[in-house]
């Protein structure tokens, strides 16, 4: 049955139904300021609009005064708020809440700024908290789509090394990525050494699952290293922040995950050379030490070494001599000395002198009456003696000597 | 050391202990000699595993594509 509404239940209506749809609350819209009124109720008036589209805005006073900025025309904002009806004029509006300047990079980077900042504030991109990747890992999980150019280039990367690959299929652009990447993280837990997160470039909107809360704690719930590589070099997303290594290209990401299998097989055949070599130097060491042992020990060196003791034992045999002779030098010139001094005080020089020694058989006569009238004594002189008899004894007073 | 236990990445340590200890020489002969076999015995391990493997890829869920079996 045909209804008729009246222009004011309509409105009602339509009021009613945009007014309690949640999805119209609460939301964010960005756009560029035309038309604007500051109203002398204080109110601020203004259409926010873009390229294809406009929407008429109101911001009250007591929000407008909150502002800290001047909203004027052509200026880009982000507007905070809620869909509402004016019923008089039937105009849909959005009734702002709050605005920002928006500086030409959007709600989603301010999402994203917001995100990192909370993530930042958790500790969660601390290099302490990074972990270091396997050098030979023997499970690689990737996380990505299986029919996408990046699972393909991270394989070919891998190429011959002997890994167990194990995908888990994700995906990641489009509605639900984030669950899929979410679920695809946590399937593999436990199951590898390092994972591989990515997907090939494309535009910000394809990649933005990347930016997502809930794809970054799985990053980091995830219980092996994760290497992050998310569109192309210049494409930074909150994965890339959070996981234990960034790698700005799939290719890049499998190169990070792997040993070149060429230079480890080039290191195998080195590390034979080295330890051969290094064996055959231990060897020559102790041949040399050996030789030079056995020549230490020759017949030859030993003669030449008597030789040597023979030479010393000359050498020290001429000098004790000279040191005898020396010796015996000196001891006979002292011994001449001696003889010189001794005969300076004997009797021999006093006898030289003039007098002379006399005794008889009964020994030396030092005064007159020691001899007797007749008896033969002998006088010793300077040189020779006389043997004469006493005629007289005389008293010693009357003797003078010149 | 039992051969099938030992990863890769063991192995190649082992093996990078084994070369310096030779290259220091501070060894015995007869130590040299034991440690210069066990080395000879991680270089084939080794080149076995790198030469040997074939790439295994498995899907957790669905099936491996086809082009990259």
């Amino acid at each position: 049955m045909t209804q008729i509404f009246t222009v004011t239940d309509l409105n009602e209506r339509i009021k009613d139904r945009l007014e309690n749809d949640p999805r119209l609350h609460d939301l964010w819209a960005q756009g560029e300021v035309s038309n604007f009124v500051h109203h002398r109720s204080g109110h601020r008036y203004f259409t926010l609009k873009d390229r294809d589209s406009q929407i008429s805005c109101v911001l009250f006073k007591n929000q407008a005064d909150r502002l800290g900025f001047d909203l004027k025309d052509g200026l880009n904002i982000l507007v905070y708020g809620d869909i509402a009806v004016y019923r008089p004029q039937g105009r849909v509006q959005l009734v702002a809440r709050g605005i920002k300047q928006d500086v030409g990079l959007g709600f989603r980077h301010l999402q994203f700024e917001a995100l990192k900042k909370k993530l930042a504030g958790e500790g969660l991109f601390d290099l302490e908290r990074k972990r270091a990747l396997p050098r030979y890992p023997e499970r690689i999980g990737i996380v990505t789509s299986p029919q996408g150019a990046a699972l393909r280039d991270v394989l070919r990367i891998i190429g011959p090394y002997p890994a167990r690959i194990i995908l888990s299929p994700a995906q990641v652009q489009g509605d639900g990525a984030e669950e899929s990447i979410v679920s695809a993280l946590l399937a593999l837990q436990g199951l590898t050494d390092v994972v591989i997160v990515c997907r090939g470039g494309g535009s910000t909107e394809d990649l933005w699952c990347f930016n997502s809360e809930a794809v970054a704690r799985a990053i980091i719930g995830c219980d092996s290293p994760v290497i992050s590589a998310v569109g192309h070099e210049t494409d930074v997303t909150i994965a890339d922040f959070v996981a234990d290594m960034r790698a700005a290209t799939p290719t890049a990401a499998a190169k990070m995950a792997v040993p070149d299998i060429g230079e480890l097989i080039e290191w195998l055949q080195q590390s034979e050379v080295r330890m051969m070599r290094a064996l055959w130097t231990s060897l020559e060491r102790k041949e040399e030490r050996l030789e030079y042992l056995r020549h230490s020990i020759s017949a030859r060196r030993m003669y030449s070494l008597a030789a040597d003791a023979r030479q010393r034992l000359d050498y020290l045999g001429e000098r004790l001599a000279a040191a005898l002779v020396a010796e015996l030098r000196a001891r006979r010139g002292r011994l001449e000395l001696a003889q010189g001094r001794l005969a300076a005080v004997g009797p021999r020089a006093t006898l030289l002198r003039g007098y002379s020694v006399v005794r008889s058989n009964h020994g030396l006569i030092l005064r007159a009456e020691d001899a007797r009238p007749g008896e033969v004594v002998e006088l010793i002189l300077g040189e020779g003696r006389l043997i004469c008899r006493v005629l007289e004894i005389k008293d010693g007073s009357e003797v003078f000597l010149a | 050391m039992k051969k099938e236990e030992i990863g890769l990445e063991a192995a190649l340590d082992d093996l990078e202990r084994i070369v310096s200890e030779l290259e220091e020489g501070k060894m015995g002969l007869e130590e040299s000699l034991d440690l210069y076999e066990k080395g000879m015995k991680l270089v084939k391990l080794c080149n076995a595993r790198l030469e040997g493997a074939e790439r295994r890829i498995e899907s957790l869920t669905g099936e491996v594509p086809p082009d990259l079996i």
